[in-house]
Order: structure tokens, then sequence, then C-alpha cells
């Protein structure tokens, strides 16, 4: 099992759109996904779970990952991340 | 999205409405009566417009929408009284090189035997219409729309959920048939199975079931069914408006299925644009159930609800609330209330 940080780049934080890029990726590995954030642990694979997070923008979130391919999710979520959930397009 | 059904299909068009078919359909409806011989309607009627040829009467003929139906209203036929016999004949002479698919004179006027005349001799018909101009061409438009609209057949299955004309489309084999069956049981109304006669009127495109098959359908391992026999008048519909594509696919792996409704996709049949979803098909899943939720969303985004739209934008309002209280972590117990129950 494996923790690891996270941080939201993005302008608007993870609405909608955001949480379902980040299903999309959680519901296709064969490991449990969780996402942890302000205290709270939320099923990463749930559309519903993670956007009632209602993570702000600049905040950082952890993942726990725990299966056979927790590597190579763990850098599909960070590229993701990172591209700022491919919907903007603008360097702050 | 890869569209099976939709894909490489042949746009037809009819080129011509038979004078013949047009009486006899119309006639009664449009109070026609003719007056050359029956053998007169032998011709074609080439365009779906109605021509009024008052500046041909006046003399300009270098223009001249020969292939229409020939209107002569109250105000061609006042023409052809003032300028008298003699003239009328020149008229008539000059249109002579016109062969025209069909005349027709509104308001029961009489015809002028100049005209008759003309008629009679290149053998095309003259009807006349009770109807005012205004009512004839409203009511002739419509018909020829229709009759000359582009139109294909595709590889689908109609049906009417809730009022809501939902097309199906995937691969053979995928459970169309099925699905159409399991919803006309729970009260919808089908209009075609298998194969759909798609018309483009206007900026809608209209579902028609086939002549010959009906409301017939081919169910694996029992054969021929009919729907409307078998289910009653009240499960089978002849013509709907489709509203929303429906493609069934087969559960890919690799495939992105839209999770949130926000991303809203379209097909292209004949350059009009309908909504689309496609459904990941896998055993044991209802398919019926979805889309009569699929009908009730779309009736509801006709109505001007769009609930992914709505619950988006409130939940950005949360994010924005919680940035600008200094990202207090509150609500932190129910949340932990909330996931504990999902874990």
């Amino acid at each position: 099992m494996k923790i690891r940080t996270l941080k939201v780049i993005n302008k608007m934080g993870v609405h909608a759109r955001p949480a379902g890029a980040i299903v999309d990726i959680t519901s296709r590995a064969q490991s449990d996904v969780f996402l942890i954030y302000g205290g709270t642990r939320a099923n990463a694979k749930s559309i519903l779970n993670v956007m009632m997070l209602a993570i702000t923008p600049g905040s950082e979130v952890q993942f726990e990952i725990n299966g056979s391919d927790e590597d190579d999710t763990f850098q599909k979520l960070e590229k993701l991340f990172n591209d700022r959930f491919n919907e903007e397009h603008y360097d702050p | 999205m890869a569209s099976h059904g939709l894909k490489d299909i042949i746009i037809q068009r009819r080129k011509n409405f038979p004078a013949r078919d047009f009486f006899e359909q119309y006639a009664a409806q449009l109070e026609l009566e003719l007056k050359t011989p029956p053998e007169s309607l032998r011709t074609l009627i080439s365009e779906p417009d109605i021509h009024r040829p008052g500046l041909a009467f006046a003399g300009f003929t270098d223009v001249f929408a020969r292939q229409s139906i020939q209107m002569v209203g109250t105000t061609e036929w006042s023409y052809l009284e003032s300028i008298g016999p003699e003239r009328r004949r020149e008229v008539f002479d000059r249109l002579r090189s016109f062969e025209c698919p069909l005349w027709v004179l509104c308001h029961g006027l009489l015809p002028h035997p100049e005209l008759l005349e003309m008629c009679q001799n290149q053998n095309v018909p003259l009807v006349v219409t009770r109807k005012n101009t205004a009512e004839f061409v409203r009511g002739v438009n419509r018909e020829l729309e229709g009759w000359f609209s582009p139109f294909v057949i595709v590889h689908a299955s109609l049906v009417d959920v809730y009022g809501v004309g939902m097309l199906y489309i995937g691969a053979s084999n995928i459970g169309k048939s099925e699905c159409v069956l399991d919803l006309v049981e729970r009260g919808h109304r089908l209009v075609a199975d298998d194969s759909v006669k798609l018309v483009r009127l206007g900026n809608s495109i209209i579902g028609h079931c086939d002549s010959i098959i009906n409301h017939h359908m081919e169910i694996r391992g029992v054969g021929i069914i009919d729907v409307r026999s078998m289910f009653g008048i009240h499960a089978v519909r002849k013509v709907k408006k489709v509203e929303i594509i429906v493609e069934l696919q087969y559960f890919q792996e690799n495939e992105t299925y839209d999770r949130t409704g926000l991303a809203s996709q379209f097909e292209d049949i004949m350059g009009v644009k309908i909504p689309s979803v496609v459904i990941p098909v896998l055993p044991g899943k209802n398919i019926t159930v979805i889309s009569e939720v699929i009908a009730m969303n779309t009736l509801m985004k006709q109505a001007g609800v769009d609930t992914a739209a709505e619950f988006n934008k409130s939940l950005m309002k949360a994010i924005e609330d919680k940035m600008a209280r200094g990202k207090e972590e509150d609500n932190i117990f129910w949340y932990r209330q909330i996931s504990g129950f999902y874990e």
C-alpha cells in the first residue's frame, strides 16, 4: 500500500469535470484507491464521493492506493493533476 | 464515437411526384376537380415548389419554373380576364413550348378556354380547387416538402419512451431488439425495429416504420412476432421524431464513458444534430430502466433543467465559499459519516 501526495494546481478546484477525469483513471485500476482530504477518506472510484470533498484549488490531497497496479495508477493521476485535469490552458 | 448503423448511410431523395398520385392523394383534402381528361395525369412533378405564372403571362419567360405546379390565383386570373381573349391566346401560344406538370386554379375559378385548350393540347392536367391560394399553398407545400425530403434507411430501432423518440443503434446481436421488447412490455411504444426510415423535415429527423415490415420484430430463437397484435394498438406508433440517439456498445476497458453528463455529444444525421449517449452493455445490466432515465433526463433538458450543470454549479460555489472562508475544514464529521458508509 502506498500513500502519495498531489497538489491541485488548476483554477477551479475539483469540480465535476476533474472529478470525472480522476474517476476515469481510478475506476480502471485493479487496485483499491482512496482519496484523503481534509481529514476525510473517500473512495476515489466513486464520482460522488470525490465531488463531495469539494477540493479547493491549491490544496494537497493524498491518494492511498493498494494493489498490483498502484505505481501505474499513481503515475496517471500525477500526470492528470500536473496537466490541470486537461481543462485549462493558461500559465498562472 | 463509433456509430454503427449511422456510418456510411446513403441519403436518398425522390426525383418526382407523379401527378396521378398527387391528385388521388389530395383530391378530397384539397377539394380538387380535374378539368382535363384523366389521361392527362401522366405528368411528373419534379420540383417541390409552387410557381405563380404571373410574370410568364405578362411576357417574361426567360426564367420560368416549368417543372413546378403552376398556380393561378385571383391576381393571375384577373390579369387574364383584363387582357381579353385576343391577348390571352397570344399568352398561351407563347407558353405552349413549356410543358408544365400541373395547372391549378384556386377559389373555384372558371378556367379561361385558352388555358384549358392549351392543357388539353399538351395533355397535361388542369385542376380547380375550392381552396383559396393561401390554404392551397400551405397544404401543398407541406406535402411536397415531405415527399421530396431526403431520407435514409438505417439499421436501428426507434421507440417512443415517455414521449421521447429514442433511436437505438449498435452492433448486431448487442440486444437492441430485446431492449425494445422490454420497453414495449413496460408500456412504451415501438415505431420500428431493425430498420428505420429517417426523413429530414426542416431541422427535424422523423422516423417511420417500413410499410411492409410494420411492427413485426425478429426475436432470435423465437422468430417473427407482430408487436401490434401481441401487445395491442397502444404498443405501437407509425411515426416519431428522433430526439435522442442511444448507442449500445459492448463494455470496453479502454473506452471513456461520460460520468458527469456535462459533456454533450451529438450525432449528425443528414445535417441535423441530435443529442446522443453511449451506454456500455454488460451482462445482467438493465438497459430498459436506463432507457427510461435517459428519456426523463431528455425531457428535463427540453424543459430547461440540466441537472449535471446545476449540480456542478453548486459544487463550484461550495468550493468558492470554502476558499473565501480561508479553507477552514468544517463538515468533516459529515464527510466521515458518508465515507464510512461507502467503505
